[in-house]
């Protein structure tokens, strides 16, 4: 008995030790491509009201970070989806716990086109079938005639998740849909290709022009704005969240805390994005 | 792997980017390049970078071909020493065998390694292998999935090949998320080797409530005759009903089939059912950290380990013949096990467990089951890295003379419990 006294006591020193100078290295914050520059502005704000903390932000995608939050690389997780039920019952193995989740803020979900395209507005309907390879030129959405280009996200991105869901209702991405690594990049791959369209957050939505979408034919055809986002009258809205292992405690806790505050809240109205509350 | 390739395939196209468009930068910054030079320049700068783009969905498209295969595995490393260790190790008999093995030991409980291609949003394949105890490599799992394309969240899968029994909460959670080095007795007993070769079909109704119903052979990758035969002639069938809401999840497994053991002679069939039942609470507690406490039941009418003491070899390949007097009904008897466990996370980086399980052969006989305690302590050295200690102190009864069922045969009464405690220390890499 003495001897596994003895054990238990090593290991748990040793753990310890190990989990300072993980401490040491400051409050990782991973995940969500749509939500890095605004988690960087809060850890940013952050820092600088707090002197000394670090804070690191860094992307990679919310299936990313959300491995990261399992595997324990990571404290705080960004997603732009809610994680799914095989990621909850992997950090459930480890940590006993299917994780904290707290919503931060809202964003609409853009659809963009080239400025030069002459479509106005698609409906639910159209995109899915525009996604999933059903509709492949413009001229049968009202376009002109020309071989529609689709862009997305890579599978690890909850954007991609999220609009596979919600949009696609859970169907597959056409094979010609080319995988882009980020929100900026599908921007910029639109804004360069005249037959082009992406999706991504409302806030990157530079140098190319929204398209109004309809939830189905009889419904209006809404633009994304702050106004259509907030009281939910744009059909492709969702919630972004940050996650955590166990209920949040110590720096993950005034980190997050912070972001709900009103100045954190007030900074996420400024990156592009909504107040949750 | 996939980040990696990401990374690799960004870094190429910069790097290509910057060495194309370096040199031209240079000689654009040149006041004395004539307008007509630095026209014809852009013109090739810009057909250069035509066809470094072209070049680079080229990659994309390999790569993303790439993504689709994915590799992980785990290595158990163990040092474990037991009460019965002994330093008289002897070779003896023919062919000839170690007797007793030797319980003090480093060796590698399992070293996995598992491919999975996921060929198109319906279909993947598996091939998982285990490289462990035994020093040869083996095929551990392989099979085909097809998921169906009538559900928009494919909520079916049809798999065929070889894979783990849907039974119980232990099978399907793997060794690498176990918080104790092995399962229960009565699982080891009953299911050895975990897997077998058939069909099956796992329906996902609500995001709560999954079945999983399958056919298969029934004998299980560790039966003496797999994979030649398929020992019962007629394929045993099983199901599942999960019930998951995060905090609390329960569920039912029914297993029947038919259990044949061969005789040089007419072989003996047995009835082979196998209820079971389990349950998991998951609580947190401030500071401290999650936990749960689990539980299950293992019942039915399978082969009692005893009967192979009734035959005159345990093997097909030598005259395997009753013994006089033993009963051939007898060879299947009501069995139950159980187990019940704790888990405890103290923080992010250790985690307790405890768990005392019961594996009782043969209900109509008292005095011969397994007890166990087991505990062990976990300490999560980083994401993919763990260093377990743990202790088992098993308790097994002595079998009684004179009123047992198979004692027609005379077998060899057991010895009172024997001194065969266990402590395990085992590194463990996930990747």
């Amino acid at each position: 008995m003495r001897r596994l006294h003895h054990v238990i006591t090593a290991a748990a020193l040793a753990a310890t030790f190990a989990g300072s100078a993980y401490g040491a290295r400051g409050l990782t914050v991973k995940g969500s491509d749509t939500m890095v520059i605004l988690g960087q502005r809060w850890a940013e704000q952050y820092m600088n009201a707090n002197p000394g903390r670090i804070i690191q932000v860094t992307g990679g995608g919310s299936g990313t970070g959300i491995a990261a939050l399992i595997n324990g690389t990571t404290e705080i997780c960004m997603a732009s989806r809610p994680m799914k039920a095989d990621e909850k019952r992997k950090l459930r193995d480890r940590y006993q716990s299917m994780g904290v989740e707290i919503a931060v803020a809202k964003d609409g979900l853009s659809i963009y086109l080239n400025e030069q395209n002459p479509v106005k507005e698609l409906s639910f309907e159209q995109l899915r079938d525009i996604y999933t390879g059903a509709i492949t030129n413009w001229k049968q959405v009202g376009g002109s005639d020309a071989q529609i280009v689709l862009y997305g996200r890579e599978n690890s991105s909850g954007t991609y998740v999220y609009f596979k869901d919600n949009v696609l209702l859970g169907r597959d991405y056409s094979a010609r849909c080319q995988t882009l690594p980020g929100t900026a990049a599908v921007v910029n791959a639109v804004a360069k290709d005249p037959n082009g369209i992406g999706y991504g957050g409302a806030a990157y939505a530079k140098g190319v022009r929204d398209c109004a979408v309809k939830k189905d034919a009889s419904s209006p055809a809404v633009l994304p704005s702050a106004a259509t986002i907030k009281d939910g009258s744009y059909p492709v809205t969702r919630d972004l969240y940050l996650y955590t292992r166990l209920k949040p405690a110590g720096e993950a806790k005034k980190f997050i805390d912070y972001v709900l505050s009103t100045e954190g809240q007030s900074l996420a109205t400024q990156v592009g994005y909504f107040p949750i509350r | 792997m996939e980040d990696s390739v990401t990374r690799f395939i960004r870094s190429a196209a910069l790097g290509l980017l910057v060495a194309a468009t370096a040199p031209a930068m240079v000689r654009a910054q040149e006041a004395t390049t004539p307008p007509a030079d630095a026209a014809q320049k852009v013109e090739e700068v810009h057909g250069r970078l035509e066809g470094m783009n072209e070049q680079v969905q080229t990659l994309v498209t390999d790569v993303d071909k790439l993504k689709k295969f994915k590799l992980s595995g785990y290595i158990q490393a163990r040092w474990e020493t037991s009460e019965n260790k002994s330093d008289s190790v002897r070779v003896t008999g023919t062919p000839p065998t170690v007797t007793p093995a030797n319980t003090e030991r480093f060796y590698i409980r399992r070293g996995r390694l598992k491919m999975t291609y996921d060929s198109s949003p319906l279909s993947q394949a598996v091939v998982y292998f285990d490289g462990g105890t035994d020093r040869t490599i083996r095929l551990l799992e392989a099979y085909v999935t097809l998921l169906d394309p009538w559900t928009t969240l494919h909520k079916h899968a049809l798999t065929m090949g070889q894979m783990n029994v849907p039974f119980g909460y232990e099978i399907e959670r793997s060794s690498s998320v176990r918080e104790l080095p092995e399962r229960s007795r009565a699982e080891n007993v009953l299911f050895s080797g975990e897997r077998d070769r058939g069909v099956k079909l796992v329906s996902q109704w609500t995001p709560q409530f999954e079945t999983v119903v399958a056919v298969m052979n029934g004998g299980g990758v560790n039966q003496p005759d797999f994979p030649n035969t398929d020992p019962t002639r007629a394929k045993d069938i099983m199901g599942r009903a999960r019930f998951s809401q995060g905090t609390v999840d329960a569920a039912v497994s029914y297993y029947d089939g038919k259990n044949v053991t061969p005789l040089t002679g007419p072989d003996v069939s047995t009835d082979k059912t196998r209820f079971g039942a389990d349950a998991q609470v998951y609580y947190a507690l401030p500071v401290v950290g999650g936990g749960s406490l689990r539980g299950e039941v293992y019942g039915g009418k399978e082969v009692n380990p005893d009967s192979v003491r009734t035959m005159t070899s345990t093997s097909s390949a030598s005259p395997r013949l009753l013994l006089s007097g033993a009963e051939p009904s007898h060879f299947a008897t009501d069995f139950l096990g159980w187990y019940a466990m704790w888990v405890q996370n103290l923080g992010e980086k250790l985690q307790v467990a405890a768990r005392y399980d019961v594996y009782d052969p043969n209900t109509d006989l008292d005095l011969d089951q397994f007890e166990r305690v087991s505990v062990g302590l976990n300490w999560f050295y980083d994401g993919f890295t763990r260093i377990s200690v743990s202790y088992d102190a098993p308790t097994t009864r002595p079998n009684p003379s004179g009123s047992a069922r198979f004692n027609a045969a005379s077998p060899a009464a057991r010895p009172s419990d024997p001194a065969d405690n266990l402590w395990t220390v085992q590194l463990q890499h996930k990747f």
